[in-house]
């Protein structure tokens, strides 16, 4: 079984399997640099509260981000809110129709007013990707993402 | 899972389409998985790879599965406990009443795809959650197949009046597993590309249909030879509980070796294709739900509306032809490793195809349990308020119906190493039992070690692809 030839594909495999690994994890970084990056510190797991590279709760008013919904769709597509756990999810939904948002997982709903806005605070104790919805259109308009 | 996490453009797009019933596009699920870290990637893909060439050297040098017939019954009063003709007659009923109960809810309930009893039962309960059972335990579902135990009840009373009455035609054996593979597609393509998947009434009138040609072919083949080739759900998960030590052999309960039930499986025409759509459909849906998807499903689409389609039917056309692909590339990583081992092996390519395929049913296993653990973990919470409301219309049997989904019970990381962990773990199954057959196949070791090389290349192949997927899905 383990002739000379043997061992030398084994090798050769072994050595393109890692160079592929590198280039896939390589190629990962780039794109995922864009917005989230809560950079691949190997395993400091839970504890911290967020070693934030965004420091964004803080200052309150400014940094909350805000949706905007015109004629019941989303401005600029569906927006992406990403929390770490343990902290604040905080939005804003501004809205020209009159409906329900409701964020799925946590199950908060809250009406707004035509032309009127609503804000949402609650903490981020679940960890996944959640719709946030028009409830009464059925249109998603946020996505809201807490990761570990 | 599923239509959800369809690219957010076409979502709009086909949400303003179809707007006058805008309750339908909802969806069974309120939370998705987040990728899998890189750093969790890496280190699970050199897990990976090390066990891979720590097992051809380390492995053993004799067949240890094939060729054996150990089979330790239980203990008589035990295995008599669990398997008499009571507890068969009741998971019979069991299963009888729940799939009258699905087709009940989803006709006369409400139309709403989480608060109906038809979508969760089918897509979480049935279709997901037997999966581990089967593994864990063997074939449960063929104790509780409802097309079985009509058919073995109207055998059991035309005995009675008229005496045996054998299968008027002869099962064409050419046919092999081939409407199991097409039956499973069918309803794969359901659950991943049909818009009205979800949709109760729609599932009560596909297990009707279904019911209907089962039973038809029942009645023409007879039950066993129908369960074994035709039955899709009874042959998958079947080939599932082979993964299992235990096993139900003439009304004994007994033990055998785990994986060893698979080295006795019979590889007929259109297991090949079973095994590929098995595999192909869940890893479209997990591709479906990452970047490299969602860049190309709107041309795709596009380029369906530009047919003359509507929207609707252009994503339900992307859809299928994103399955469609899946199957295609899991179908050539498989077929190129054959290619591979034919240069040692001077069988025809098809015998040699069939003598591994069996080595694929446990990654079958592992890209179900990985993608669609948490679908299990949360939706499966469901059933609590939908056993006491299966209509979605207030009534509260079992005092449970104010139950909710508590999506706390498990974090992010700990579905991240469920999620790992199995598909590591069936990389293992999967090349030991390729080992395995090398060795009773061939005399010459070396030979045995070379066609190694290729089934390894497969195995890497396939679990790498899948914890790829499971990195990018959400990205």
């Amino acid at each position: 079984m383990q002739s000379r030839t043997a061992r030398a594909l084994i090798a050769v495999a072994a050595l393109v399997a890692v160079v592929v690994l590198f280039v896939v994890l390589a190629g990962g970084d780039d794109d995922g640099g864009g917005e989230t990056t809560t950079q691949a510190q190997p395993a400091t797991g839970t504890t911290a509260p967020a070693t934030g590279t965004e420091p964004e709760p803080e200052p309150a008013e400014e940094a909350v981000p805000r949706i905007v919904v015109e004629g019941g769709e989303p401005r600029g597509g569906v927006e992406r809110l990403s929390f770490d756990s343990g902290e604040r999810v905080r939005f804003v939904v501004r809205s020209d129709v009159a409906d329900e948002v409701h964020v799925h997982g946590y199950d908060v709903s809250r009406d707004v007013p035509a032309g009127g806005s609503v804000r949402f605070g609650f903490p981020a104790s679940i960890e996944g990707v959640f719709e946030v919805e028009l409830e009464g259109r059925g249109v998603q308009i946020a996505e809201l993402r807490v990761s570990p | 899972m599923v239509k959800r996490l369809v690219p957010a453009a076409v979502v709009v797009a086909a949400g303003a389409l179809a707007a006058p019933e805008p309750a339908a596009a909802h969806g069974l699920v309120g939370r998705a998985d987040l990728p899998i870290p890189e750093w969790l990637f890496g280190w699970a893909a050199a897990v990976v790879l090390i066990v891979s060439f720590a097992g051809l050297a380390l492995l053993w040098q004799e067949p240890r599965l094939e060729g054996r017939k150990s089979f330790r019954p239980l203990p008589d009063g035990l295995s008599f406990t669990l398997v008499n003709t009571a507890t068969e007659v009741f998971a019979g009923v069991v299963g009888v009443g729940l799939l009258a109960l699905t087709i009940y809810a989803g006709l006369a309930g409400v139309q709403s795809p989480q608060a109906n009893f038809a979508p969760t039962f089918i897509y979480v309960i049935f279709w997901v959650g037997l999966v581990p059972l089967s593994v864990l335990f063997g074939d449960v579902f063929r104790a509780f197949n409802p097309w079985r135990a009509i058919a073995r009840g109207a055998g059991w009373l035309t005995a009675r009046v008229r005496g045996p009455l054998p299968a008027p035609f002869r099962y064409p054996e050419r046919l092999g597993r081939w409407p199991a593979a097409i039956g499973l597609l069918g309803f794969a393509w359901m659950e991943l590309a049909y818009a009205n998947g979800d949709d109760p009434s729609t599932l009560a009138v596909a297990a009707l249909v279904y019911t209907a040609i089962t039973l038809l072919a029942i009645a023409c083949f007879g039950t066993e030879k129908w369960m074994s080739r035709g039955e899709a759900f009874s042959v998958y998960f079947n080939l599932f509980s082979r993964i299992s030590a235990v096993e139900v052999r003439d009304g004994r309960v007994g033990l055998r070796p785990p994986l060893e039930a698979l080295t006795r499986l019979t590889p007929v025409a259109g297991t090949i294709p079973l095994l590929v759509v098995m595999i192909g459909t869940v890893a479209f849906d997990g591709a479906s739900e990452g970047k490299p998807w969602t860049d190309v499903a709107p041309d795709i689409q596009d380029f369906f509306t530009s047919l003359g389609f509507s929207l609707g039917t252009a994503l339900e056309l992307t859809f299928t032809v994103g399955m469609l692909i899946g199957l295609a590339i899991v179908a050539s990583i498989y077929l190129l490793g054959i290619a591979g081992v034919r240069t040692v092996d001077r069988r025809p390519f098809g015998e040699i195809a069939r003598s591994y395929v069996h080595t694929l049913v446990p990654i079958a296993a592992v890209y179900v349990l990985a993608h669609y653990f948490s679908l299990l973990v949360y939706n499966g919470q469901a059933m609590a308020y939908l056993a006491s409301d299966p209509l979605g219309e207030g009534s509260d049997l079992f005092g449970t119906a104010d139950a909710t989904i508590d999506y706390g019970v498990l974090g992010a990381t700990a579905i991240w190493y469920v999620q790992v962990g199995v598909l590591v773990a069936g990389h293992v199954c999967g090349l030991i039992l390729a080992h395995d057959r090398a060795l009773a196949m061939y005399q010459k070791a070396r030979a045995a070690t070379t066609s190694q090389y290729w089934m390894l290349a497969v195995m890497v192949a396939f679990t790498t692809g899948g914890l790829f997927l499971l990195s990018q899905a959400n990205q």
